[in-house]
């Protein structure tokens, strides 16, 4: 079984810097693997071990992004497959799109899988947008995945509901963080992740006739948090009545 | 200029929503908009002009077949802005459309306006420690954040019925079970109590649960209790990859307050922290915060509202 896992190499949403006008200090801001990728590596390493075959990484992002496949080598991918573009300053589409020719190009995969969004944006739109530019079929928000022969079982969770799908394989799958509890790699894994290998792929060569479309963010600023922030601090039984004061001045306790 | 809008949601309230989104840029621009409905949802929906999809296949219980319709009608009609409401599957619809139709897309988007040949919006990012601004050149679809907009009183008329005939899926649902209903409404709920890492044994809950129910709130915990712990199903989670809320007082307690989980209580009127750490980063959300032990504060506010209420 042949298991195509994307990645994202993000700005750490933690580390990012704010300054006084509010605006962002991006460059040379920390970065990591989108948080939620962990569970969508992990899910094909699980998918792998109970099938056997092999796990590519593919990514599209700038040359930092090789950290991020580092990472997902050393939990035990096999490959991995970085497309040169910074999704930052790309349309989502596009991202969808370059990704999607690389997983063509490496292809046949049985299974891609994705994270439900990016810890950074959480548009949620390139999964979607992956099955339907790969013709495939996509099921979204899994926190169960039952490969069988040719076919997956999916359970997808909803806002109110949880559906059971199934999908004729090759599908991609987006998962949510409850499917799975990442694994941490150990330091051999780490330094052996170095020796596997990685191909670089140039979005130009790629897909050729696709526009390099502009992202549609026109600007960023830091959200006031107009909060009065008053602390309380003391015995607890004062503290209890001055929170309880404070909440009942506000009008929010129940009378 | 006079623009064509659609308004739809495969959830109907949450068209109703959309719809009121549509209305205001399609009245601020002398243009119209048409609310699109699935299925029998026709009457349920709010606005003027309606239209309602119908397949050979139910079109409501299927992101997949839901698009592949939109994508047919909207094609020979084509609106120059297809607004979704941004639920789990509206993502995945607006997705598929901006595919289909090779058109811009963003998803999570407020305070939506339209200016000169673009609309114009915001969504946050980065957990929501930044704001962005997003301008999608027309045509476009735009998934809209839902709870952002009011919902539109529903009028009754029925608008018009466009059969799309075969309509082809690669998926199949074949369980579909509800959530459990009644036991936790945190999207609806006045007054929620959340509990987090400072909760020490799932027993622990039951303190909780007093103070939820001293103050007639609801339960909700962030997601280190539901999906590391288990201690509390998925549906309590609250924060960016789970229920986002907008009580009158969003209570937290033991939470320290990480990007994500503030990320889903930021529309909150009141936020009050409970927390042993001064440091922690919810007191920079909270408007009022007690930096004290949850196993000793909460049972002095519980004997003080005891006394209170005699």
């Amino acid at each position: 079984m042949r298991i195509a896992v994307c990645v994202k190499h993000a700005v750490d949403e933690a580390e990012l810097k704010v300054d006084s006008a509010g605006n962002p200090q991006l460059k040379g801001a920390a970065t990591k693997m989108s948080t939620f990728d962990k569970n969508a590596v992990e899910e094909a390493l699980r998918l792998k071990a109970s099938h056997s075959g092999e796990v590519v990484v593919v990514t599209v992002g700038t040359l930092e992004a090789k950290k991020s496949m580092k990472e997902a080598l050393a939990m035990g991918a096999d490959k991995g497959v970085l497309v040169t573009a910074d999704p930052m300053s790309i349309e989502t589409r596009r991202t969808a799109e370059l990704l999607a020719a690389a997983i063509k190009k490496g292809g046949p995969y049985d299974v891609v899988l994705c994270a439900e969004g990016s810890s950074d944006n959480y548009s949620c739109l390139v999964p979607p947008m992956l099955g339907e530019q790969l013709g495939l079929p996509y099921v979204g928000y899994a926190r169960r995945i039952e490969v069988s022969g040719q076919s997956a079982k999916v359970e997808r969770a909803l806002e109110d509901s949880v559906e059971v799908v199934e999908a004729p394989l090759p599908a991609v799958v987006s998962v949510v963080s409850e499917i799975n509890e990442p694994r941490y790699p150990t330091l051999i894994q780490i330094m052996q992740a170095g020796k596997k290998p990685m191909e670089e792929l140039a979005p130009e060569t790629l897909a050729p006739g696709l526009s390099a479309a502009p992202s549609f963010v026109s600007g960023m600023k830091a959200q006031a948090m107009a909060r009065k922030r008053r602390v309380f601090e003391g015995p607890p039984d004062e503290t209890a009545k001055k929170l309880l004061d404070a909440l009942a001045s506000e009008g929010v306790l129940p009378r | 200029m006079s623009v064509k809008v659609w308004a739809f949601s495969e959830s109907v309230p949450v068209a109703n929503e959309v719809a009121a989104a549509a209305s205001g840029i399609a009245q601020a621009s002398g243009g119209s908009f048409t609310v699109v409905g699935l299925d029998d949802s026709g009457p349920k929906l709010a606005g003027e002009d309606k239209l309602v999809l119908t397949a050979l296949v139910p079109l409501s219980g299927s992101p997949e077949a839901a698009a592949a319709a939109l994508a047919i009608v909207a094609k020979e009609s084509n609106p120059d802005v297809i607004l979704v409401g941004s639920t789990r599957n509206g993502k995945e619809i607006a997705s598929r459309l901006a595919v289909k139709l090779g058109r811009p897309c963003a998803s999570d988007v407020f305070g939506v306006t339209l200016d000169g040949g673009s609309l114009r919006g915001k969504r946050n990012i980065f957990a929501g420690k930044l704001q962005a601004d997003m301008a999608l050149p027309l045509p476009c679809v735009a998934a809209l954040k839902v709870g952002a907009y009011p919902v539109l009183p529903a009028s009754p008329a029925k608008g018009a019925e466009r059969a799309v005939g075969e309509v082809a899926t690669k998926t199949r649902v074949v369980e579909k079970r509800e959530k459990q209903r009644g036991t936790v409404d945190l999207k609806g709920a006045k007054l929620i109590v959340a509990a987090g890492r400072g909760v020490k044994k799932k027993e622990d809950l039951s303190l909780i649960n007093d103070l939820a129910t001293s103050l007639g709130g609801a339960v909700g915990c962030s997601r280190p209790l539901s999906s590391d712990m288990g201690w509390l199903p998925e549906e309590h989670h609250i924060g960016l990859t789970g229920v986002s809320v907008r009580p009158d007082l969003y209570l937290a307690v033991g939470i320290s307050g990480q990007l994500q989980h503030v990320a889903g209580i930021k529309d909150s009127k009141v936020i009050a922290s409970i927390n042993t750490d001064k440091s922690a980063p919810i007191f920079e959300a909270s408007d009022y915060g007690v930096v004290g032990d949850l196993y000793a504060v909460i049972p002095a506010m519980l004997k003080e509202l005891k006394e209170r209420h005699r």
